[in-house]
């Protein structure tokens, strides 16, 4: 069960076409986990080095989703007081260390939005973009990065089901909050994600 | 809900990408307790869209938010003249609980091959909520076929409701370890299956059940923490 039925990230160059950055990234991951295995013993020291080390990666990634300081704020101290709880429960079929951490900060990112109900901002915000017919400069660097990320698999998707995605995943949108931003039917939406996410999935198996 | 692996392929992707909500996303989680398939999936999509967050700037937080850490984490490590006498209190049992950890550590490293006939690790670990500092059980080891779970920041469960104690295997239904009262220590002996089980996965959960437990033998009620023990 231990055994992960997908390769580990960065293992092969067709992942990352930057090759400079495949034993950096390695290195790196490598040290977090060892700062994570010290953390699972309740190493003090070694908590606030992991801190000073992703912690900017994880409140970035907070707050580009809340798009609100104090809730990416108390996202960032969740995540941190559970990895503190937590960090034996870390295992390889999770991903690399920083992957696991920042789904940690991302989900209660998205636990708090919800709680909050305070999407209708960030989500007015995005309408005006897509009203526009174009994405914001962030939103384009962001595609273009993830398409990247996902080996080009996000290219082989239609528009629709490429944008619900990628609103999803960076804004929390949730069905009913998509359709209302996309003018479409709660049901096309769904379909779209799922569709896409389908397709996404062929792809990378391929 | 039909259990077919296009479903939960399809769900679990959903569940990751934060679209499953409310009631869906519940029941889901009841089924990744249930399947390490669906776990392996939900992994899978974890890895696969974190790639995702690459892309996402970084931005350092404000020096407040480490300061909140470590005074949710180590309430009497700051400087507040007027600390919360809850948290004061728990103070010392957390220093006995690592003095205890350093002990168990020291037997073991001292006598390696005096672990007798059963399995040589303690199961240690804390059953948390995202949302409150302490942790709500600590959950330990007593002897080799006794569990124990000792409330922290732990609360009464809702009027007519109990939780409900489960191991998880890798594969396969959950099998209960009683219902828990909230009140004092809770502790359960293990049947060899829920000592084998528990041996190979680590992994407990809670649910809220009708008063009294699952009328079912498996859990029908939310699934309100899954933990995962390691070695002390």
């Amino acid at each position: 069960m231990q055994l992960s039925r997908h390769p580990p990230r960065n293992c092969s160059g067709a992942l990352d076409n930057t090759g400079q950055n495949m034993t950096v990234d390695e290195s790196e991951q490598k040290e977090l986990l060892n700062l994570l295995l010290a953390v699972a013993q309740h190493d003090r020291e070694a908590f606030r080095q992991l801190y000073q080390r992703v912690s900017a990666r994880m409140f970035g990634l907070c707050y580009k989703l809340s798009a609100q300081q104090d809730l990416a704020e108390e996202a960032l101290q969740d995540a941190f007081v559970q990895i503190w709880h937590n960090a034996g429960e870390y295992h390889g079929d999770r991903g690399a260390p920083l992957g696991w951490m920042l789904t940690i900060a991302r989900y209660r990112t998205l636990d708090l939005i919800r709680a909050r109900r305070s999407l209708r901002s960030a989500g007015d915000d995005m309408l005006k973009h897509l009203e526009d017919g174009r994405w914001g400069p962030l939103e384009t660097r962001l595609q273009q990065a993830g398409a990247t990320a996902l080996t080009g698999c996000l290219e082989e998707l239609s528009d629709t089901q490429r944008d619900t995605i990628l609103l999803s995943y960076y804004r929390g949108m949730t069905h009913d909050e998509l359709a209302q931003t996309l003018a479409s039917p709660v049901g096309t939406v769904k379909s779209w994600i799922r569709r896409g996410l389908m397709a996404l999935k062929r792809c990378l198996e391929r | 809900m039909k259990k077919t692996p296009e479903r939960f392929e399809s769900l679990a992707a959903e569940y990751v990408l934060g679209s499953l909500t409310g009631r869906a996303r519940q029941r889901f989680e009841r089924w990744m307790m249930q399947s390490v398939q669906v776990r392996q999936e939900v992994w899978f999509w974890e890895e696969r869209l974190g790639q995702l967050t690459r892309a996402v700037p970084s931005v350092s937080p404000a020096a407040s938010v480490w300061a909140n850490i470590e005074r949710r984490l180590w309430p009497t490590a700051g400087e507040t003249p007027h600390a919360h006498p809850r948290m004061r209190w728990l103070w010392p049992s957390w220093s006995l609980l690592a003095s205890a950890a350093a002990l168990v550590l020291a037997v073991i490293v001292a006598f390696p091959h005096q672990t007798g006939t059963g399995r040589d690790v303690q199961l240690t670990g804390a059953v948390v909520q995202a949302d409150v500092s302490d942790p709500l059980w600590l959950v330990s080891e007593a002897g080799s076929n006794r569990l124990r779970l000792r409330p922290v920041a732990a609360v009464d469960a809702e009027q007519g409701r109990d939780y409900e104690l489960w191991v998880v295997p890798g594969d396969g239904s959950p099998l209960s370890l009683g219902v828990m009262a909230v009140g004092g220590v809770y502790e359960v002996t293990l049947s060899e299956d829920a000592r084998r089980l528990l041996a190979s996965s680590r992994t407990l959960a809670i649910s809220l059940e009708p008063r009294g437990g699952s009328p079912t033998g498996v859990p029908t009620g939310p699934v309100l923490h899954i933990t995962r023990l390691y070695e002390m």
